[in-house]
């Protein structure tokens, strides 16, 4: 018997990455399903998996390689690949795809028909899916809205949701408002292509949400508690004493929506603005501020 | 078999089949009291924890994958209807189409 080791191609001080690695790489190539017609490929990938089973687990890999345990492990329950059903038609023609050969179809000789399955009549097939594209403001799309589409050939107008933390490019299903099925099967879905408008103030980036703020001199010196806004709402934020421009804060879970859950962070960039209109009391004070005139924030740019 | 079924039998969680059902590897009958499952569909969606799990495919690669496989089933479903058409000929026929098939 092979030992598993030789089955994987690995050396026997193979490391557990090493191993997986080398399972990934022959299960994409063995995978019965993978390999439809060749029917040694079930034999194979049976092998190489019952011989990662084996090493793929450091407990029992120990072992085998102590001598506690031989090869063979626990013998698996024969198992049904999808191919077996999809070969007998056992799928009921859900998951057939006609589209993929319509080229075959396309000349008007006798055989066309014999790939464009409506000329046969008899089998039923899901309707195409329609495409559109749709443009929402940002916060629509960070916050979630309830909007309403008119496609594009009639019909009444259909209520679509968009769910918080929409992406910029992020498609949106709705189910059944395709084209008509053929012979009694479903319709095909619409598919809306969320385009998202850029905001004046926030920008994406990934989960999280960028933009600047702007602090007053006196609460870059002083700090304290200035309202800052989030893509739901302002928040009181507590900035502390010598805040400098572009010093940045992060606001824990004011980002946008994370599809697993959960959220992404806001990153808020402090930016100083002075006064309006000129301060005479600010500039008499910056007058006879020495400090202020011999510090030089450029030292070290060269010139 | 319902979906709570089907999900103990694969040992995942409603909301991972919701989203395969939503991305339309699985195309499961629809019953008034909700999805209804055959082997074929515990088949596939066995194939799918083999791509996402020890194969390392993400849910892009699925996607890919499961649309080519479907247009490969269907391509193999015609042709083996085409072969068997070919088989109920007379010797004579079925040696024309061969040798037409060997010009190149």
């Amino acid at each position: 018997m092979t030992s598993p080791y030789e089955t994987l191609g690995v050396s026997r001080d193979a490391t557990q990455k090493d191993i997986q690695s080398a399972y990934r790489k022959l299960a994409k190539k063995l995978h019965p399903d993978l390999n439809p017609g060749d029917k040694g490929a079930e034999d194979r990938f049976k092998s190489v998996s019952a011989a990662y089973a084996l090493l793929g687990d450091e407990d029992k890999r120990g072992k085998y390689d102590r001598g506690e345990i031989d090869e063979t492990g626990a013998e698996t329950p024969p198992r049904h690949y999808y191919r077996d059903y999809a070969q007998s038609g056992d799928t009921g023609g859900r998951y057939e795809s006609a589209h993929g050969f319509s080229d075959f179809a396309e000349g008007d000789d006798i055989f066309s028909s014999f790939f464009s399955r409506r000329a046969g009549g008899q089998q039923r097939q899901r309707g195409r899916d329609a495409h559109f594209s749709m443009e929402i403001g940002f916060l629509d799309a960070a916050n979630g809205t309830k909007t309403q589409i008119n496609l594009p050939g009639g019909g009444p107008a259909l209520d679509l949701t968009i769910p918080p933390g929409t992406r910029d490019g992020q498609t949106l299903r709705l189910r059944g408002k395709g084209e008509a099925g053929f012979n009694g099967a479903p319709a095909g879905d619409a598919l809306i292509d969320i385009r998202v408008r850029p905001h004046p103030l926030f920008s994406a980036d990934g989960d999280d949400v960028r933009y600047e703020v702007p602090i007053s001199l006196s609460e870059a010196v002083l700090g304290g508690k200035i309202r800052v806004p989030t893509i739901d709402g302002a928040v009181n934020v507590t900035i502390p004493p010598h805040s400098n421009t572009g010093k940045t804060l992060r606001l824990k879970g004011k980002g946008l929506h994370k599809t697993g859950g959960g959220h992404g962070d806001a990153y808020v960039s402090l930016k100083i603005v002075l006064p309006q209109a000129p301060d005479p009391a600010l500039s008499a004070f910056v007058e006879g501020w020495a400090a202020g005139k011999a510090e030089d924030p450029r030292k070290g740019m060269g010139g | 078999m319902n979906d709570r079924e089907f999900c103990e039998h694969l040992d995942i969680e409603v909301k991972v089949l919701r989203i395969w059902v939503e991305q339309r590897w699985l195309m499961p009958q629809e019953a008034e009291a909700g999805w209804l499952f055959e082997d074929a569909d515990l088949a596939r969606a066995r194939l799918i924890q083999d791509l996402t799990g020890p194969m390392g495919v993400n849910d892009d690669g699925v996607d890919v994958a499961m649309r080519l496989l479907d247009q490969v089933h269907s391509l193999r479903g015609r042709l083996s209807v085409l072969m068997n058409a070919i088989r109920s000929q007379e010797p004579a026929v079925q040696r024309l189409i061969l040798s037409s098939t060997e010009e190149d």
